[in-house]
């Protein structure tokens, strides 16, 4: 009896040592995590909650006004609308391409391959700010763009694309799918190159053709990492902010601003209103949530 | 490896306690402002003239970009540290009433400490707030109708046939422009508002009544002043470009006929060496049937704040170089900061011919300064103003205007309801 509760003894203080010293690697980082992160989320809440000027803040009347307020917004329920303008056509389109592109460069028998997987994924290396100033020149009224399509006499006279609601989006659109298709692909690719080739092989031998194989073998495999690059994405563009500021400045008439570029002016631009900013910051973490719950529902079958 | 970096670890320790060590230092006065050409090379042109008489006080400018500086002081403000904010800091006068009114504890109240006799009235408004002064006015704003006089011959006009006429008066000729030069006569930046803003305090009216209320819908002078731009952007008199550096690029390139805009433009025309002699200035037009209207507006411009807390004493020492002629003279070749202190205009430079104009375009535009009406800011100006550009944008492309005013002030009114 003594002598099995000797032989315990050890073992447990042994184990609890080990548990400790695991949690006392695990410290540092959770100390910080929860001062840097948690913390702040805390206080944004309690911010959002709250009205009046920046430096004597108080407690709204009641305690959800600024997210009432929200929905009578007229130019936050614009920011939305844009922004899930940008989503719902950008992600898509986004996806789809780098899978193409992914399953294009990772042909066994392609030549200079590293050249072109270079090629595609350097638009990410680029800063967001000035890649969005180099559209905003293209596609500038007396710009590349329009000198090329009057001059190939596909238009009349030049498009002011940047001062046309519809055309601002869409060149907002193209700049995103410009820089973000490559770092999508470059997911796609690696998770790609796991898939043994010989079940492509197989395939052709049945006689399955390049379609059907992206189709039936590529997109069933690379399933969970559409997911998370689906996931990424959704949340990327909600968050979406140096384009609209860069690119078009939110214009014409609020016709291109996202929700992100409309909380920085309620903090910096207009008169400060800090509550209300940290309301809609709010706002766009729960539809993140919602969404990212809904696509993992849709996309993880396990 | 491991002792490059205890080296590394030590000297930034090192370096970032002197800093600490410097900024306690006595005597120094830290200046936040933006734009090289501008602010800075006439701060720059002001702290030599100081050092004369006073060698040992260290003067530091520092390139912050005005919206930078009103992030900084709206975290300082919030975290109750002001000592990342400098001793001395330009502001917009747009903004100054936002800033002062939403962090007052940041800026110093220097109404009994700084003379502003001499000021221009309309501009020191600009950093006033229930009649205190937080600000010590700088450059002036003046509005400016530029022309290319050589595009204008060529239309057989002279800057002449455009000076003390009305809008209706402008259009006629400016389409007439239009044709034979085949070019736009002004160009401006789509969605700034900023015309609007001219034309209305060409008229002495505001966005806001006395009291603070918001007034876009029932504003006869936002109403006329819309009207008028709107249908010279629909004829393609005045050419809506999506960025400043455009804008600014169609003066460079010829490839309009003149410029609209704060006298501050100036800086810009005068850039470009090879259009010297093919330029000259003349007042605005003004705004037909609305009471008070003048050819005199102001657009932009900026003030100088002292934060609190810092020797402010010191500060308001080094800033009596703004009451001081000889600053403005020394300043005007270089920079072509104009002065909103009265008696600069006597000043050598002022009244000199100027070479690139043709003319003392520096004491002309210091005389219309004289008689710009003031109009009224207040917090929510930029609210009052993004809604309006709204507004614009959408009447251009075919939306009802008293309808859109009227949604507009429902914004800025719900903006001003939290």
């Amino acid at each position: 009896m003594s002598n099995s509760e000797q032989t315990k003894k050890p073992g447990m203080t042994m184990e609890r040592r080990r548990s400790l010293t695991g949690w006392l690697f695990l410290l540092p980082g959770s100390v910080l995590i929860v001062w840097m992160s948690f913390y702040p989320m805390v206080r944004a809440f309690l911010v959002s909650l709250m009205r009046g000027k920046p430096t004597a803040l108080e407690y709204s009347e009641p305690l959800w006004r600024n997210y009432q307020y929200m929905f009578k917004d007229k130019v936050f329920l614009t920011s939305l609308k844009n922004t899930f303008t940008y989503l719902i056509i950008q992600v898509p389109v986004m996806l789809v391409l780098a899978l193409i592109f992914a399953s294009l460069l990772n042909q066994k028998d392609l030549k200079l391959k590293g050249l072109f997987r270079t090629c595609i994924f350097l638009p990410c290396a680029t800063a967001l700010v000035s890649y969005s100033i180099v559209f905003r020149t293209l596609f500038a009224y007396d710009g590349f763009i329009n000198a090329i399509l009057v001059k190939a006499n596909l238009l009349k006279e030049p498009v002011n694309w940047l001062n046309d609601p519809t055309g601002a989006k869409a060149v907002i659109i193209l700049a995103l799918i410009w820089r973000w298709t490559g770092y999508n692909m470059v997911f796609y690719l690696s998770s790609m190159q796991s898939i043994d080739y010989s079940i492509y092989e197989a395939a052709r031998i049945d006689g399955a053709s390049p379609f059907t194989q992206l189709t039936k073998i590529t997109m069933p495999l690379l399933k969970p990492i559409i997911l998370v690059t689906a996931i990424m994405s959704t949340n990327g563009t909600l968050q979406l902010y140096d384009e609209s500021v860069a690119l078009t400045n939110g214009g014409p008439a609020n016709a291109s601003i996202t929700m992100s570029h409309y909380i920085y002016n309620t903090t910096f631009v207009t008169s400060p209103n800090f509550g209300y900013a940290a309301a809609m910051s709010f706002m766009i973490l729960i539809m993140v949530a919602i969404l990212s719950a809904i696509q993992m529902k849709v996309g993880d079958k396990r | 490896m491991k002792k490059l970096l205890a080296v590394l670890l030590a000297l930034t320790l090192v370096l970032s306690m002197s800093a600490v060590a410097f900024a306690a230092e006595d005597g120094k006065i830290t200046i936040w402002t933006w734009d090289p050409n501008f602010n800075i090379a006439s701060m720059k042109i002001g702290a030599d003239m100081y050092h004369v008489d006073h060698p040992d006080v260290e003067i530091e400018i520092q390139e912050v970009q005005s919206e930078d500086i009103e992030t900084a002081v709206a975290q300082a403000a919030v975290a109750g540290d002001l000592s990342t904010l400098p001793d001395i800091m330009l502001c917009q006068d747009n903004s100054f009433q936002k800033m002062v009114i939403n962090y007052p504890e940041v800026y110093t109240d220097i109404t009994d400490k700084y003379d502003f006799e001499g000021f221009g009235e309309a501009k020191a408004a600009y950093s006033t707030v229930e009649g205190r002064h937080y600000g010590i006015p700088f450059d002036a704003g003046t509005v400016v109708a530029a022309y290319r006089t050589d595009y204008l011959a060529e239309a057989g006009y002279t800057v002449a046939d455009l000076t003390d006429i009305t809008w209706t008066e402008f259009a006629e000729k400016a389409k007439e422009i239009k044709e034979k030069t085949g070019k736009p006569v002004f160009c401006t930046q789509a969605g700034s508002g900023d015309w609007i803003l001219i034309m209305i305090q060409s008229c002495g009216a505001s966005m806001f009544t006395e009291e603070g209320a918001v007034n876009l819908k029932d504003n006869e002078a936002i109403k006329a002043a819309i009207t008028v731009y709107a249908d010279l952007v629909k004829q393609g008199i005045i050419l809506e470009t999506n960025s400043w550096d455009e804008m600014i690029g169609t003066l460079a390139n010829g490839s309009v006929c003149g410029t609209f805009n704060g006298c501050w433009i100036l800086g810009s025309i005068m850039a470009t060496a090879d259009q010297s002699g093919k330029w000259d200035i003349t007042n605005l037009p003004s705004l037909e049937g609305i009471e008070g209207a003048t050819h005199y507006s102001n657009n932009g411009g900026s003030s100088w704040a002292i934060t609190q807390g810092t020797d402010v004493d010191l500060a308001l020492d080094f800033m009596q170089l703004y009451r001081n002629v000889d600053f403005y003279n020394a300043i005007l070749p270089t920079t072509s900061a104009i002065a909103t202190f009265a008696p600069a205009k006597e000043a050598p430079n002022y009244t000199a011919v100027n070479e690139f104009m043709g003319s003392p375009v520096f004491a002309t535009i210091v005389e219309y300064g004289m008689s710009v009406p003031s109009n009224i800011t207040g917090a929510y100006y930029y609210d009052a103003r993004n809604a309006m550009a709204t507004a614009i944008t959408n009447y251009i492309n075919g939306a009802d205007l008293d309808s859109e005013l009227a949604q507009a002030e429902d914004t800025v009114n719900f903006a001003m309801g939290f």
